[in-house]
Order: C-alpha cells, then sequence, then structure tokens
C-alpha cells in the first residue's frame, strides 16, 4: 500500500474540473500529502448508497493547483489525450487485451474459490444446526442465500452466515490478485470459455503513462484559483486536510488529521485584505462553529494571488483568526 | 438478474435516527464497510452507524495504527474492480458521432439486398443512401444525444433508461451510459473508428463488435461536457440514481431555448379570470415589490385613510370584517401568476432533470408528471444566492401544485410549508451535492381571522423557507 | 413639585441614554458605542476594573474597504470609513473566566486546579456596532496595537489569593511558569480580544453580543 506512484501525478482535466482515477495515485496523495478530494463514483460493488462513494476523486482547483506547484501533480486534458488510443499499434491492443483476460481469469477463479468455501462453511453450518434439531429451518435459510451467491455478479460475497465474506473482499492479497500488473498465465485455449470482462479504472495501459517519454499528451498550465488560494495554501502548510465547505455553511472545513479518523476544527471562510465584511457575518459564523463545536476561521492573505513571488510567502502572507463564542 | 441490493435501499426507511444523522454528510470509515450487512443480506436495509472519530490527532502508535487501518479499507474498497459475468454481461459501444445505423445496414443498403425478414438487424428497404443517415438520430428514430448503443440489450436497466432504434439496439444518453458503467453494469467498448489498430480479428470475438473495453477514466473523458452534461449534473443524476430514484432530462437541459415551454397544464392549474397581464408587473413574484411601491405612492388606488379610518366608519360587528378591510397591502397569489415561460428564465436557475420517487410507475416511453425538478448549481460558476426574480422565474417555470389532500387542509403549516410551486435546487460544491427546496409560500391566502381556533399544526413541522430534503 | 401620577412631562431618559449622552457630547459617535458597551460589561455581566484605552492613531489609517490597490492615494470614502472605526478598546476584569483553551484546561485537570484558583486576568474588548464596517485588515490593526496598550495598574491583577495551602501553591507556581512559556509558543492560543457588537440594526434593541476572537487558528473549546 504504501508504494508512490510514478510523479507527477497526472491529473485529468474534464470538462473544466479536476479529477483521479488512480487509486495509487488517491491513496498517495491522502497519505504523503494531506489532500483528500472528494469522491464522486459509484462502487461496483455496493452501488445503490450514497454513504461509501468511490472513484474518480474530484479535486478542487486549490487541491490541483497546490499538487502542481509542488511539482507531485500535472494536468492533463484528458478529452485530447484519450485521442492516443487511435495511435495504439496492434501489438498494444493485443497485451492489452491479453492483459485483461488474465484479469478476468483471476476474478474468476478467485470468485469461484470463495464460493466453494461459503459452501463449505454454509454446509458445516447446516451440519450442526442439524445437530441441534432445527434442520427444516437451516436448509430453508440456507437455500435462498444460494442461490443469491451464484446470480451475483460483481458482489462475490453475499452470504448470511459469513459476514467475514465481505472483509475478505477487501483483504489485500486479494487485491494483488485482481490488480492489473498480475501475469497470471493464461492460455488462448480458453478463449472458448468467456472470461470476465474488466472495466479498467484508468487508461494506462493501454496508453502510455503521460509523463513517460513515450506519450504525446496534451499537458495544461496550473489551474487558476479563487483569491482564497492563499489562505487554503496556508491552512495546508500547517498539517491541515481540507475539505469544500458549503455544506456546512462555509467555504472549507478544517480537519486537523485525516477526516477518515478526526472530526474538524474548523469552518473556513476567506476574506480579501480590504474586503468589507459585515460584522453580522463574524457573528452568524461565530455562531454557527460554536453550534457543532467547531470553530469559525476568518482568514486571508496580506498580497493578492499574484503579488507573491513564492509560495512560502504567500502562506506567510496570510493571518487568521478563529471565533467562538464568548458564552456571555 | 434482480439486483438485490438496490431493492433494499429502495424501501425507505422512516427510522427518524437516520435522517437526523446524514451518513453521507462526513466522510465515512470505509472499514465501517465490511459492516454494511445489507450487502450479505438484502432484506436488511439499515446503513452503518456513524463511525467513531478523535477530536485531533495524538502520538500515540494505536490512532496511527486505527488510521493505517482505516486508509487500507478505503484503498481495497476502491480498487475493487469493475467486472462483467460472462453470463449477464451487457456490452454498449461509444459512438462518438451519436446514433447511426448499424454498419451492415450502411453496407447492405447499398447493395440494396430485401431481406428484412431474415434477421433483426437487416435494413429496412426506405435506407436507399448512406449518405442520408446523418449522425443527427433522425435516421435512427432516437435522441441526437445519445452516444452508446447497446446492440443486445438486456436485464433490468434499459426499464427506465435508453431509447431503442428499429434494429432493436438500445441508445444511451452520455449520463446514462457513464452511470451504468461506473456501477460495474455496462462494458463499454471503443468503437473500430477510434482505435488505431483493427485488432478485433485477432482478439478471437466476432468482428461486428469492437473489443477493447472503455475504462472509467475515458468514459468520463469521452461523456462528461457532451450533449450540455457537466459534471455537477452528472453527480446530481448518479447521485440520485443510487438511492433509486428516476431521472429524465428536463426540457430547461440547454442554455439556448428556442421554443417557449409552456408547462403542462396540471389537473390542479387553475386559471383565473382576473389574470393581469404579465408585461405590466414582470415576473410573478418580483413583481410583487413594483406593486406594493405602486400602492405606496399611489394611496387613492386602495382605501385611503385621508376620507377617515381605514376600515371605514360603519358599525363592525366582527373582527373578521375589520380585518378583511385592513388587509391593504397587495400580496403575490402563486395562483393567478402569469403563464410560465421557460425562457424567463436564466441559467442555471433553470430546471434540467424530472425526477421520479422509486416508488412512481415510471414508463420511460411515457413519462408522468415528475415528481420533482432540479435545478442544478456549480458553486464555482454560481457564488451567490439566487435573486428574487432569477428564483421568481424558476419557480414560474414549475406548475401549480397547490397543497391538496386532508393533512394540507389540517395543517397550516404544512400548507405554507408545501407550498403552490416547488422547485428543488442541487447545489454541488466541488462534488459535494446540497439539496434545498424552494417553494412558493401564499401566506396571504392564509387568513388566521378566519380561521377558528388559530393556526394549527405540528411545531416540529414549523415553515422554513428552505430545508434540507433528503 | 412632587410627582404624581398625572403627571403629564414625558418619561425620563433611561440612565444608559444619560450617561451616554452625558459621556459622548463632544466626542465622535463611536464613543456611544464604546459607553454602552462599558455600561453593559460593568452592570450585566459585573466586570470591574474597567477601563477604556485610546487605540494608536496609526491604526485608523487602513485602506478603504473594496478594490482600491494597496499604495494607491487615499480617497474620500477612506476619510469617511475613519470617522467609524473603533478609537478604543475597554478591558476590564470578568467575574469568571470567559476563556480557557481546550489544552490549558486539561493541564489544570491535571494538576487539580480551577478557574477559581487562578488570578485574575485582564481582558480587552473591541467595541462595535452592527453595519460598521470590518474588514481583515482592521481586525489585523487591532490586534497590532494591543502590544502598544498600556494598563493603568489599580492593583486588581496583582492582588494574592490568601491562605492557599503549599501544595496548591507549587501547582499554581508551575501553572504559571508553563503560561509564560506558552505565551510565545501559541500553545494555549494566539492573542485573544472579545468582540462585543451592539444590535443597532432596523429595530435593534441594544442587545451586546460577545464572541472571543483569537489570533491565528486556534483549536475549539469542546464543552
Amino acid at each position: 500500500m504504501d508504494l508512490t506512484p510514478t510523479l507527477p501525478i497526472p491529473i485529468s482535466y474534464v470538462s473544466g474540473r479536476y479529477l483521479l482515477f488512480s487509486i495509487d495515485a488517491v491513496t498517495y496523495l491522502r497519505r504523503e500529502h494531506n489532500i483528500c478530494g472528494v469522491l464522486i463514483g459509484t462502487l461496483p460493488q455496493i452501488p445503490q448508497q450514497n454513504v461509501f462513494l468511490g472513484l474518480p476523486l474530484e479535486l478542487t482547483p486549490e487541491e490541483a493547483r497546490l499538487l502542481v506547484d509542488k511539482g507531485v501533480a500535472c494536468i492533463v486534458d484528458e478529452a485530447k489525450a484519450q485521442l492516443g488510443m487511435k495511435s495504439l499499434l496492434e501489438e498494444d491492443c493485443r497485451r492489452y487485451l491479453h492483459d485483461l483476460e488474465a484479469q478476468g481469469l483471476g476474478v474468476m477463479r478467485v470468485q469461484s474459490d470463495r464460493k466453494e468455501q461459503q459452501r463449505e462453511q454454509t454446509l458445516k453450518k447446516i451440519e450442526a444446526k442439524k445437530a441441534k434439531a432445527k434442520a427444516s429451518k437451516a436448509s430453508a435459510a440456507a437455500a435462498p442465500a444460494d442461490a443469491a451467491t451464484t446470480t451475483s455478479t460483481s458482489t462475490t460475497a453475499s452470504h448470511k452466515d459469513t459476514p467475514s465474506a465481505v472483509v475478505d473482499l477487501f483483504a489485500a492479497d486479494e487485491r494483488n490478485t485482481l490488480s492489473p500488473n498480475s501475469r497470471t498465465s493464461s492460455s488462448r485455449t480458453t478463449a472458448s470459455q468467456p472470461t470476465m470482462g474488466i472495466t479498467p479504472a484508468t487508461s494506462y495501459p493501454p496508453l502510455s503513462h503521460p509523463v513517460s517519454s513515450s506519450s504525446s499528451a496534451p499537458l495544461l498550465p496550473a489551474p487558476t484559483v479563487p483569491e482564497s488560494y492563499a489562505l487554503f495554501a496556508h491552512l495546508h502548510s500547517r498539517g491541515y486536510f481540507l475539505s469544500p465547505g458549503l455544506r456546512f455553511g462555509c467555504q472549507y472545513v478544517a480537519y486537523p488529521g485525516d477526516p477518515l479518523r478526526f472530526h474538524s476544527h474548523f469552518l473556513v471562510v476567506s476574506a480579501e485584505w480590504d474586503q468589507e465584511i459585515d460584522l453580522m457575518d463574524v457573528i452568524i459564523g461565530g455562531r454557527l462553529g460554536t453550534g457543532v463545536k467547531k470553530g469559525f476561521l476568518l482568514g486571508g492573505s496580506e498580497k493578492s494571488i499574484d503579488e507573491v513571488e513564492t509560495e512560502a510567502e504567500r502562506v506567510d502572507s496570510v493571518r487568521t483568526f478563529s471565533i467562538e463564542w464568548a458564552g456571555m | 438478474m434482480a439486483d438485490a441490493d438496490e431493492d433494499a435501499i429502495r424501501a425507505p426507511s422512516n427510522n427518524p435516527a437516520q435522517i437526523e444523522t446524514d451518513l453521507s454528510d462526513e466522510t465515512q470509515d470505509f472499514r465501517l464497510l465490511s459492516h454494511l450487512n445489507f450487502l450479505s443480506d438484502p432484506s436488511s436495509g439499515s446503513l452503518p452507524r456513524r463511525g467513531e472519530k478523535d477530536f485531533e490527532p495524538n502520538p500515540t502508535e494505536f490512532q496511527a495504527d486505527v488510521l493505517s487501518a482505516s486508509r487500507q479499507a478505503m484503498h481495497n474498497a476502491l480498487a475493487y474492480p469493475r467486472i462483467h459475468n460472462p453470463k449477464n454481461q451487457i456490452v454498449g459501444i461509444y459512438a462518438p458521432e451519436g446514433p447511426t445505423p448499424p454498419p451492415q445496414v450502411i453496407g447492405e443498403s447499398l447493395k440494396t439486398v430485401d431481406e428484412q425478414q431474415k434477421s433483426t438487424e437487416s435494413a429496412p428497404p426506405a435506407q436507399s443512401k448512406p449518405e442520408s443517415i446523418k449522425p443527427d438520430g433522425k435516421g435512427v428514430g432516437v435522441s441526437p444525444e445519445t452516444c452508446v448503443y447497446v446492440p443486445t440489450p438486456k436485464g433490468q436497466y434499459f426499464k427506465t433508461m435508453g431509447q431503442a432504434d428499429r434494429w432493436n439496439r438500445v441508445w444511451l444518453l452520455p449520463e446514462e451510459a457513464l452511470y451504468l458503467l461506473e456501477r460495474g453494469s455496462l462494458d463499454i467498448r471503443w468503437p473500430s473508428s477510434l482505435i488505431g489498430s483493427d485488432s478485433n480479428s485477432e482478439s478471437g470475438v466476432s468482428t461486428d463488435e469492437p473489443s477493447i473495453p472503455m475504462s472509467l477514466q475515458a468514459a468520463y473523458a469521452c461523456f462528461i461536457g457532451r450533449a450540455g452534461l457537466t459534471l455537477e449534473r452528472f453527480s446530481v443524476y448518479t447521485g440520485l440514481r443510487r438511492l433509486g430514484y428516476m431521472l429524465i432530462r428536463a426540457p430547461g437541459w440547454h442554455d439556448s431555448i428556442e421554443q417557449s415551454e409552456t408547462a403542462p397544464a396540471t389537473s390542479g392549474t387553475q386559471k383565473t379570470a382576473t389574470q393581469p397581464p404579465s408585461a405590466q408587473r414582470g415576473p410573478g413574484l418580483a413583481g410583487i415589490f413594483g406593486r406594493v411601491f405602486q400602492w405606496i405612492h399611489d394611496p387613492m388606488s386602495t382605501a385611503s385613510t385621508t376620507a377617515g379610518p381605514v376600515a371605514g366608519l360603519g358599525i363592525h360587528r366582527n373582527y373578521a370584517d375589520v380585518y378583511r378591510k385592513l388587509a391593504l397591502i397587495p400580496w403575490y397569489d402563486p395562483v393567478t401568476a402569469p403563464e410560465p415561460h421557460l425562457d424567463d428564465t436564466t441559467p442555471p436557475f433553470r430546471i434540467v432533470f424530472h425526477v421520479y420517487k422509486p416508488s412512481t410507475t415510471f414508463k420511460k416511453t411515457a413519462p408522468p408528471p415528475p415528481d420533482f425538478r432540479i435545478a442544478v448549481l456549480s458553486t464555482r460558476d454560481q457564488t451567490s444566492f439566487p435573486t428574487l426574480s432569477q428564483l421568481g422565474a424558476l419557480l414560474e417555470s414549475t406548475p401549480l401544485d397547490p397543497p391538496r389532500g386532508d393533512k394540507m387542509d389540517r395543517l397550516l403549516y404544512m400548507r405554507l410549508r408545501h407550498g403552490y410551486r416547488h422547485v428543488i435546487l442541487a447545489v454541488v460544491d466541488q462534488g459535494v451535492v446540497s439539496y434545498l427546496r424552494v417553494a412558493d409560500s401564499a401566506f396571504g391566502k392564509e387568513k388566521l381571522y378566519e380561521a377558528k381556533n388559530g393556526p394549527s399544526g405540528t411545531k416540529r413541522n414549523r415553515f422554513s423557507h428552505g430545508s434540507k430534503r433528503r | 413639585m412632587p410627582s404624581t401620577q398625572e403627571d403629564p412631562a414625558p418619561p425620563k431618559l433611561s440612565s444608559l441614554s444619560q450617561l451616554i449622552s452625558a459621556a459622548s457630547a463632544s466626542e465622535n459617535p463611536l464613543a456611544a458605542t464604546t459607553i454602552q458597551i462599558l455600561h453593559n460589561l460593568r452592570h450585566q455581566h459585573l466586570w470591574t476594573s474597567l477601563q477604556i484605552h485610546d487605540l494608536p492613531a496609526h491604526i485608523n489609517t487602513p485602506k478603504a474597504p473594496g478594490t482600491i490597490p494597496h499604495g494607491s492615494p487615499l480617497d474620500s470614502t477612506t476619510q469617511k470609513n475613519n470617522n467609524i472605526l473603533p478609537t478604543s478598546l475597554i478591558s476590564g476584569i470578568p467575574p469568571h473566566r470567559v476563556y480557557t483553551h481546550p489544552d490549558e484546561q486539561l493541564y489544570m485537570l491535571e494538576k487539580g486546579l480551577h478557574d477559581d484558583d487562578l488570578r485574575q486576568e485582564r481582558l480587552f474588548v473591541i467595541p462595535t456596532a452592527q453595519g460598521q464596517p470590518w474588514s481583515l485588515h482592521r481586525m489585523a490593526a487591532v490586534f497590532d496595537s494591543l502590544a502598544e496598550i498600556r494598563v493603568t495598574d489599580d492593583g486588581a491583577e496583582s492582588r494574592t489569593e490568601q491562605s492557599v495551602d503549599p501544595d496548591k501553591a507549587s501547582k499554581l507556581a508551575e501553572y504559571y511558569y508553563k503560561k509564560e512559556q506558552v505565551r510565545a509558543t501559541g500553545e494555549w492560543g494566539g492573542k485573544r480580544l472579545l468582540l462585543a457588537m451592539v444590535d443597532r440594526g432596523l429595530g435593534g434593541e441594544g442587545t451586546v453580543v460577545y464572541y472571543v476572537v483569537q489570533e491565528g487558528e486556534v483549536k475549539p473549546r469542546q464543552n
């Protein structure tokens, strides 16, 4: 898990937004650069809910800019990059299809193995239940569960009696089996027997990585960002994790650590240095934050976005104020 | 295949505790995903409870381990592949130029083969020249904005999505195609025209079907930005789809609207003869202020205080009469509002989706009146709250839907809350969607002095203009 | 003449109105806000040892709000806005601690110290009124001016606690030592002010609200 993807990480610029499709990039940026983004995609294993979402990850222009300025990422015009499909060699295509087929076989094997395991476990349970003289009830429960296992396409772990199977689903060893790098030997003879189709998350391969020498991917300049970028960069430089904040009534939400594990500390609103602020807005923000045990953080840079020479100067030119209700 | 988890989520939970703590509000610990028991047990639709989080990082190894485990769980969950079991694999083909007849048809029609009885893929005799087949969808009979076709459609999804052409292929709009691909239900292939080498013959798959699967990344690149589909609109589409709602594009989808579309007059629409010409006061809701000022400057237009008491000099026998006489200030009556015109609205304050509840019987060929109408806003493009005229025009583009029913008749606050017209604003802040319901409440229609026992209604349901809908 | 119930004379001004009109007759309109908040602190919140501090003149020359770039000459709006800037701060000693930083609270808990054990602290208050223009620049200027303010020592702060047992005394000493140390690091919060705002808007009835403003990112209290 702690691997470092090829740097700089290509951020896909799609129709004015910044997206990431590589799980390794997402994990790496979160772990090493405190950049979380927002997951906006459907998780194929549980597609009918909004609590846990999957790839792609949407980055704010601020996040993308920060990563580009740090040299960790670059911006790729994704629509143009996909035109590269046209210049794929026949050999590339064949190898790519071959790899996908191998992955499909791997998935199938994992699934059938697990099905076997589950069946055994179910049988054991049934045996145990029978021993308890509840035979009729137990078999009735097992029958639909078995049917569910065989008919499910993507979710392999759908079994009442083995909740641990769901955990297995995400076990690391399995990921390796399914990862695109696995070179499961598969002879062409299996072509007669259809394998699992796979929709890959990223386009590399078959396209070559945008920063590799062989790539002609169109790189774009660093994203343009709003004036609040200075405050964003300032808080990020101090170790805060930042998320879009409109849902909580502010511009950014600042977390003292990874939002996976920590509650947020601040509702953040940025202002320009001489921008007129209605005092009532300060009070409203303070009240809103105190109501949810968070601070209201008002801040901004003494210098406008193009006035700074270095990123360090940008971060240092910011002043912030934390506001809480005094309780009197 | 019955999608068991879909059914599970469709059964709406009435547990108030779940409504109060919206789990999708905050980043959830992915370790909880393993506790999602509806995965293994479709009969229970319960979601995991909020994970325990800490106030701030501390240097303990325990905390580091827990965080690392959470991240690992997240990584594993996100690395889960989109796989298609060959038994029920649905293959779609990307058509970058829009709907076109099948390639065989183009070829065969040149030879004027008359064998339409033979197979479903045969060409109709009317198809004379390939040049006449333009990518405008006309020759195919489906929306020109569709861009993926499924040659052999099967499964439940096409009950609510897609349009069939005469060759039995189902054409999908970009949001439909991307949604299905993302949830792992559709395997979209690159068309041979976009692949450098024709590898089909080598791959062992039949030559008719292109074989290079489109990645999620490629699908976003190809479909987002196509035919008005912004990422924000897609986030709303897919977010509601995941919860079981059905969505179709509304007439306001495109920023440029040529013909003014009048909203269909529903059974509840009452037309009043006393409706003043809309030109006199502009868009109704905003026009009310104009009328108020007019009234202030022209005291003769209504009861004038110069001639004595406002309530008149006669003998008043009951309070209701007095109150009625005192009702001087004009108020906006949504029922008599001008005919809605879509071209009064300004993007993005325009309805782009019609939404149907999971329980609504939905027929894609004849969609019923929608349960909700949604306008989608991006916080990066629209940074201020809508003006009254923007919001007013948006509301007036929706059909009149007066509060009706037993409950509404009894409860004043329910009536005010429901309003006479209503619309939902989906505000998308960098992938995070907030839904706000805006309703046109007719306070003027609620004569408190006529109520026998004063206003009634549960205190809990106090009126609020913009309330979060979930 | 003794007043009777039939006395047709208008009601007398309230004590507060009298105080304000007497104190601010000659000064700028902001003085009224300052006096009103001082009055509120003294009588409603029972603060003691209240003082008014004039802010150094240079903080009252921020640029006009809005889009005027740095270094451009000041225009008339600047002058207008200058008139309604706070020209003074109030300081005083609250009857109870108004703010304790979460880490300070934890430290006190570990040492077994309570709010009452500690020396009372002087707090600074920015008097403002609703509708008064404000900006980050002004907020920063007020915080920067704190260092230049001299407090008249009236002995209220240096009052020593009586009959303290030796154990507690040593813990207090540790606390004060720690407090002095963290002053530099900002561990227990940065420079601190109380923002007082008088409700003066349409229908404003003179309510004063108080918010703790601290410089920098200071983590929120959890109780």
